[in-house]
């Protein structure tokens, strides 16, 4: 297994964020059960890297496991999260994860609507963490906060005086972006960056990432549902089901070529804005949920148009079938690629 | 500024209109009364070798209205009465006007039920911040319970059991009145003194009265706040547990200021029935003996005072809610 | 079987559960076990706990145990009854101005602060003389009319988030009528939370009654426990001595032991009623 994970991880850029064996579980009535699993990835220095999945897939918890911020009562159960300059998050004390968050790890809030105070004004909470982090220069702090929103078109000096509910929703959501950058940050995590933005806005918010994770040399992660929102933006996709890593690669080849079902049917799924609205198809079933995750075999079978006996008992390993691309799947490369759309 | 003023200006209306209402309310309730009291005066003056017109003069000034001119226009004095400041005269207390007694009891009320809100406040809320906090914990579970309990408790029972622990069983406080009568009133110690453990019952009431509700109420609020997306970006920010902890609280207050108003009304009604247990001289003392003493003037009065210091407590409460919300402030 | 379960998860609900039926046993039951007047015995007045009077003697020699027996119907009774009439005036004022909105809801809401204001039981005692509110009914009557403000207010506030559901406008855009709105669709959602306002109310009316005759402002026909109060603190010298000590206890203890039975109960039916993920500990 290990073996297997080291070969995939042969990577042509350097590992900023390197994911290893990770297994995050809950517990519930029925033990503790896993939301990510034995999850696998790399983040490429410099790259921006989209991980994908519906609504329970576990690509938030994931996210979250790159700050330590699993949310209670789930705890880390195997694995390690290596950052680059840092170490393993996992095995960070209380202090040195305080540090990370912010000040090496930047996170815009799902939804950035309300991740501010609303009693206090914006610069007074910038000042709140410039003190968190024993920034001594505060005045600098708050300069490159102006200089941050300016490159995001916002008025830095009016954008600090204001507090949250004077702002617009994008105004807000960059708002969240200049406070994970505005520490220097080397890794910036969005999660759903453009969900809850009406598309003028989204389209917006995405060009800023661009420009931003440009300008400043980051090394990005989009959590997202939007295929569209991954397939304007990332170089590296990852495709998440089921609290597994499915599928990952550079984008534009997955996205081309899908190589498992499951990325297949995501795509076949994205409505269009040109083309006909009947090239769609939705994929039967629904996204399992914590408790109804398969236990044994492959976690997608039961919604798999390319299911096969083995299927049902043994679970596929997350292995490189191709120079950077990995899939986790029993079926041929070539029967998935070429048969047409899922059937339904 | 100006937005203030549009925020408040309803809220005094509304406040003068409801006072309005109470007065015209206890007016046709001293009408509604049995054998209609002022013709009882009547009578009475008479019978003292009073004049018909120094009679009805009397019974003007005793009741702020003469009971043989129309509704209406007895009802017109009344209020134009109420405007000067003109309650009546008392008839327990012969002669002495209405809001001369009220005045004199007022501070007994107002003081020991003020100190007693912001002390059960104080120690409510710090103690609901706790509760919610460790809500999980077996210390922040019974905290929850203690307040859950004691909210439950009449008031009465409350100052029952105080007086009876701390001046009958254990002779710890003195009983009845705002102080040692021997004493001379004034700055001296010894007066003070007696104020003061005079006073310790009433407002420990006050205050055990209040505690409940407001850690209650403080909880859920925390917790409700706490499940706010601000608070978690504040963690994932590095943001330390004593600033969060700070910005939690300040959010989890604000709604508790709406609620101050309701609150400092429920403790004046419960005066009534801490004023009785206590023996202390306060305007619900005063109500309940000019109701047993049929002394109506008196009765009416005390009614309309305390209504009316309710309702300037609800004004006070929205306007210094408005000064903490910035989102109001606008 | 989920009710039971629980009600079993905390031993604290079943203990509630338990003091609240002994307390409506008695109150169904009692008189019956003693009818008839009271024996009085003028030799054995404010008697301490003894043989044959387990919890002492009152004023006149009778019995406390059989007062405290006799008196739980009219307090419980009083109180089921002032809940009843509360929750139905403040239902129907809550459900009418938070459904219908507009110039009702303001002008109902007015109403409603104005209740809300008025000091209840400095209003009630002025009340008391010129109605005299003593039997059952009547007491129920004037503590429901003087209220209501509470449950009117956050029935309202009920009614106006159950509004946004939708499940409303989908009901009257298949065309059903306001009152089959209303009476089919809005009160069962709100049936719960009514409830379980109305057992905390009772706590509060309980309180109001026993507080009233406490304060001598009523006439009482029977024994009562607040008219025991009353007679312990103010004729017996309670507060000055001991000797009435289990004259005024007993029923300062039921009613703090119905008030605790009602507020463990109610945590089974609060989880009852909305059950939501449980904190693991």
């Amino acid at each position: 297994m290990t073996d297997i994970a080291a070969r995939a991880d042969a990577p042509t850029a350097a590992a900023e964020v390197a994911v290893r064996d990770l297994t995050v579980c809950f517990p519930t009535d029925k033990g503790e059960l896993a939301a990510v699993s034995h999850a696998n990835l790399t983040l490429a220095a410099g790259r921006i890297t989209g991980l994908v999945g519906e609504s329970g897939s576990g690509k938030s918890t994931l996210a979250l496991s790159l700050l330590g911020a699993v949310p209670t009562p789930g705890r880390v159960t195997g694995g390690e999260v290596s950052i680059a300059g840092v170490g393993d998050v996992t095995k960070l004390t209380k202090a040195k994860l305080r540090r990370l968050r912010g000040g090496h790890i930047g996170y815009v809030f799902q939804a950035s609507q309300n991740s501010l105070n609303p009693l206090k004004t914006v610069g007074k909470q910038l000042l709140d963490l410039g003190r968190a982090h024993d920034v001594e220069n505060l005045p600098d702090l708050v300069k490159r906060a102006r200089e941050l929103c300016e490159l995001m078109g916002m008025d830095g000096a009016r954008v600090l005086d204001s507090y949250q509910h004077q702002l617009s929703g994008g105004m807000r959501q960059r708002v969240g972006i200049v406070f994970a950058l505005v520490l220097n940050a080397k890794v910036l995590v969005l999660d759903e960056p453009t969900t809850a933005l009406d598309m003028l806005s989204q389209a917006a918010v995405l060009r800023i990432i661009a420009r931003v994770h440009r300008e400043i040399g980051l090394t990005t992660l989009i959590v997202t549902h939007d295929m569209g929102v991954v397939s304007e933006l990332a170089d590296r996709l990852a495709v998440m089901y089921g609290g597994r890593i499915v599928e990952d690669g550079p984008a534009e080849e997955v996205l081309g070529s899908p190589s498992h079902p499951y990325t297949k049917a995501l795509i076949n799924a994205t409505a269009r804005v040109t083309g006909e609205i009947g090239r769609a198809r939705a994929l039967p079933g629904r996204p399992p949920d914590l408790m109804s995750i398969p236990a044994e075999g492959c976690v997608f079978r039961e919604r798999c148009a390319f299911a096969m006996e083995v299927c049902a008992s043994v679970e596929p390993e997350l292995a490189r079938w191709r120079d950077e691309r990995r899939r986790a799947c029993h079926a041929e490369v070539e029967t998935v690629t070429t048969e047409g759309v899922a059937a339904s | 500024m100006r937005t203030l003023a549009r925020r408040l200006l309803p809220k005094l209306l509304a406040g003068l209109i409801m006072i309005w209402a109470v007065a015209t309310f206890t007016f046709f309730l001293v009408h509604a009364l049995p054998g209609n009291p002022g013709d009882a005066a009547y009578e009475n003056f008479i019978l003292q070798g009073m004049s018909p017109v120094q009679a009805q003069a009397k019974v003007s000034a005793v009741f702020g209205f003469t009971s043989h001119d129309p509704l209406l226009v007895q009802y017109r004095d009344y209020i134009w009465k109420l405007l000067q400041g003109n309650l009546g005269q008392s008839i327990s207390y012969s002669g002495v006007p209405v809001s001369h007694v009220l005045r004199s009891a007022a501070p007994w009320t107002v003081f020991p039920a003020l100190a007693g809100l912001i002390i059960a406040f104080a120690v409510g809320v710090s103690g609901g911040v706790v509760a919610a906090v460790k809500r999980a914990s077996r210390w922040g579970k019974s905290l929850s319970m203690s307040g859950s309990i004691i909210a439950g408790v009449p008031v009465f029972v409350i100052a029952l059991l105080l007086d009876f622990l701390f001046h009958t069983e254990w002779h710890l406080l003195p009983y009845g009145d705002t102080s040692d009568v021997t004493l001379d009133p004034g700055w001296n110690g010894p007066y003070i003194w007696s104020v003061i453990q005079h006073a310790v019952m009433p407002v420990a009431t006050y205050a055990l009265l209040g505690y409940g509700t407001w850690l209650l109420t403080m909880k859920s609020s925390v917790v409700s706040v706490l499940g706010d997306d601000f608070i978690l970006a504040a963690e994932l920010r590095g943001l330390p547990e004593r600033t969060r902890l700070r910005y939690v609280s300040r959010n989890a207050i604000l709604p508790l200021f709406t609620v101050f108003a309701l609150s400092m009304g429920y403790l004046v009604g419960g005066s009534v029935l801490v004023e009785d247990v206590f023996d202390y001289p306060g305007l619900g003392n005063i109500l309940l003996q000019a109701i047993g003493a049929r002394d109506y003037p008196l009765m009416t009065g005390a009614f309309l005072i305390i209504t009316v210091a309710i309702l300037v407590a609800n004004i006070a409460a929205d306007l210094f809610y408005a000064l903490i919300d910035p989102r109001v402030r606008r | 079987m989920r009710t039971w379960r629980v009600l079993t998860r905390k031993p604290g609900r079943v203990v509630g559960l338990a003091i609240l039926v002994v307390f409506t046993l008695l109150a169904i039951f009692g008189p019956f076990l003693h009818s008839g007047q009271l024996a009085v015995d003028p030799d054995d007045v404010y008697a301490g706990p003894s043989a044959r009077h387990l919890l002492g003697t009152d004023f006149a020699g009778s019995d406390v145990l059989q007062e405290i027996i006799t008196g739980a119907r009219y307090v419980l009774e009083t109180a089921a009854l002032s809940a009843l009439f509360t929750a139905v005036i403040g239902t129907g004022v809550g459900l009418l101005a938070g459904y219908h909105r507009g110039p009702t809801d303001s002008a109902l809401m007015r109403l409603t602060d104005f209740v809300l204001t008025i000091p209840g039981l400095p209003l009630l005692i002025v009340l008391s003389t010129i109605w005299s509110f003593g039997r059952p009914l009547e007491m129920a009557l004037a503590l429901g009319v003087t209220g209501w403000g509470g449950v009117a207010r956050a029935v309202r506030s009920q009614t106006l988030s159950l509004r946004e559901r939708g499940f409303l406008e989908a009901a009257r855009g298949l065309g059903l009528s306001s009152r089959h709105v209303i009476v089919k669709e809005l009160l069962p959602n709100l049936a719960p939370f009514v409830a379980m306002n109305m057992l905390l109310a009772v706590i509060a009316f309980i309180a109001a009654e026993v507080a009233l005759f406490f304060l001598g402002v009523v006439p009482f026909s029977s024994s009562n426990w607040g008219v025991m109060l009353n007679q312990a603190v103010f004729s017996g010298g309670a507060m000055d001595s001991t000797s009435a000590l289990s004259y005024l206890l007993s029923p300062l203890v039921c009613i703090l032991l119905i008030t605790v039975g009602i507020v463990l109960f109610l945590d089974a039916v609060d989880e009852l009623f909305n059950p939501r993920l449980r904190e693991r500990s």
